[in-house]
């Protein structure tokens, strides 16, 4: 998962070449490579690959902070395949 | 300087009558109320020295000098009238806005129905023209569920008291009352702002912005440069990039007020085809803003404030202009 979410970001998001690669401990919004729209984007992205609905209330600054931020709240939110791959 | 204060004052106190005296105003048969709010136009026209200053040299800095005294006096009334008028506008919001809604034709809902059709919501393009927050509030009770991204100036202005803040809150508080969800706020730093609309979208509701907003400094990097009024205006694009990342259509719609300054009619245009590059797709909406001010040049509220013009990149900033507080009275918001 954080591959996928690091290569998109990586890809479609970041602006300046001198931020890449990119960790995935690297704070997003200190470093500016998310704004208002390109969040929505990763929102739209997320949802799409992982099967889950973010809604307004995941939409917290600490859930966008960096790629590993990400990765935990979407695992969070799918209970079923953690269950899944822990079984 | 003590006449200045006097008359500082007297400006500050006839403001906050007038609001006081709105929702007098706004029950009364609207030949009357609206009668009144003209007159009271034309007396701050006369009182108010300083922001028909203002008026006038914004309006000859955007238009050029080649537009006659004659024109530039006309606008500049009709601006004052307009203002007084959009207080009574905001206080006939109640009872379901059926007071307003009464004044109000809308053009065009067989657009927004449609376009509502798909499932996917809709954008309506706006400027902060006319009475541009009564519109979205008549468009709200009249079935649409509408919700604004937009700013409430008088939580972000740091010239303004929170005695002040407490009035506009008060004053304004109809116009929160027709709305689907709160203000979609962009303040500094707000990252969730798109995505909060495209919840909205997702819900396959109205979400309306006004796109002649100047940019923030946070947001100046963002912002494009299109023609606009002749000239090349500095404007952020959201709208078009959350329509082509939600599929939601674009539509524009812009209130005005008739000869008669009671009736105003509120036209929805059909869905503006959302394809090609952003910049391309933002400049007809840029165009069709600028269009809508070049018919009615005295509804922009923009016209009063250097600072708005300057970020916009319309005019070059004055000295000691340095902000939109600069140079204010007390409730020197849109009256």
């Amino acid at each position: 998962m954080e591959t996928v979410i690091n290569d998109y970001i990586s890809r479609e998001l970041v602006q300046d070449p001198a931020l890449l690669p990119l960790a995935d401990g690297t704070p997003l919004l200190e470093t500016r490579i998310l704004d208002s729209l390109s969040l929505l984007k990763l929102v739209l992205f997320v949802e799409e690959r992982f099967g889950i609905a973010m809604g307004e209330t995941g939409l917290l600054p600490e859930n966008f902070s960096s790629v590993n931020a990400i990765c935990a709240y979407v695992r969070a939110q799918q209970p079923g395949k953690q269950a899944a791959s822990r079984g | 300087m003590g006449e200045a204060r006097g008359a500082l004052l007297l400006r500050d106190l006839e403001r906050a009558a007038y609001l006081a005296a709105a929702p007098v105003l706004a029950r009364m048969p609207a030949v009357i109320g609206y009668r009144v709010a003209c007159w009271r136009g034309d007396w701050a026209c006369q009182l108010q020295a300083g922001k028909r200053a203002e008026l006038e040299r914004n309006l000859r800095q955007v238009l050029g000098n080649e537009v006659s005294p004659a024109v530039v006096h006309q606008v500049m009334r009709e601006w004052f009238r307009l203002a007084s008028c959009e207080a009574v506008d905001v206080r006939r919001l109640r009872h379901g806005a059926g007071p307003l809604r009464r004044l109000v034709e809308v053009r065009g809902r067989g657009h927004l129905e449609a376009a509502l059709a798909a499932g996917k919501g809709a954008i309506l393009c706006s400027a902060h023209f006319g009475s541009y927050l009564s519109a979205f509030s008549v468009l709200h009770a009249s079935g649409f569920p509408v919700t604004t991204i937009g700013r409430w100036w008088y939580n972000y202005d740091p010239g303004i008291s929170s005695a002040e803040r407490r009035v506009w809150d008060l004053h304004l508080k109809p116009v929160r009352r027709h709305q689907q969800r709160p203000n979609i706020e962009p303040w500094p730093g707000r990252l969730e702002v798109a995505a909060m609309a495209a919840e909205a979208l997702r819900a396959n509701e109205v979400v309306t912005v006004c796109i002649d907003a100047p940019p923030l400094n946070s947001d100046q990097e963002r912002a494009i440069e299109v023609p606009f009024l002749g000239l090349r205006a500095r404007l952020l694009p959201g709208a078009v990039v959350l329509a082509q990342l939600t599929g939601a259509p674009l539509l524009t719609c812009f209130m005005h007020r008739a000869v008669d300054y009671r009736h105003q009619v509120l036209e929805i245009s059909p869905p503006m085809p959302v394809i090609g590059e952003t910049v391309a797709t933002f400049e007809r909406f840029a165009a069709e803003v600028s269009a809508a001010i070049q018919r009615n040049p005295a509804h922009w509220y923009f016209w009063a404030s250097a600072a708005d013009l300057a970020d916009l990149g319309l005019t070059s900033r004055l000295p000691g202009c340095a902000d939109t507080a600069a140079g204010r009275g007390w409730l020197d918001g849109i009256l």
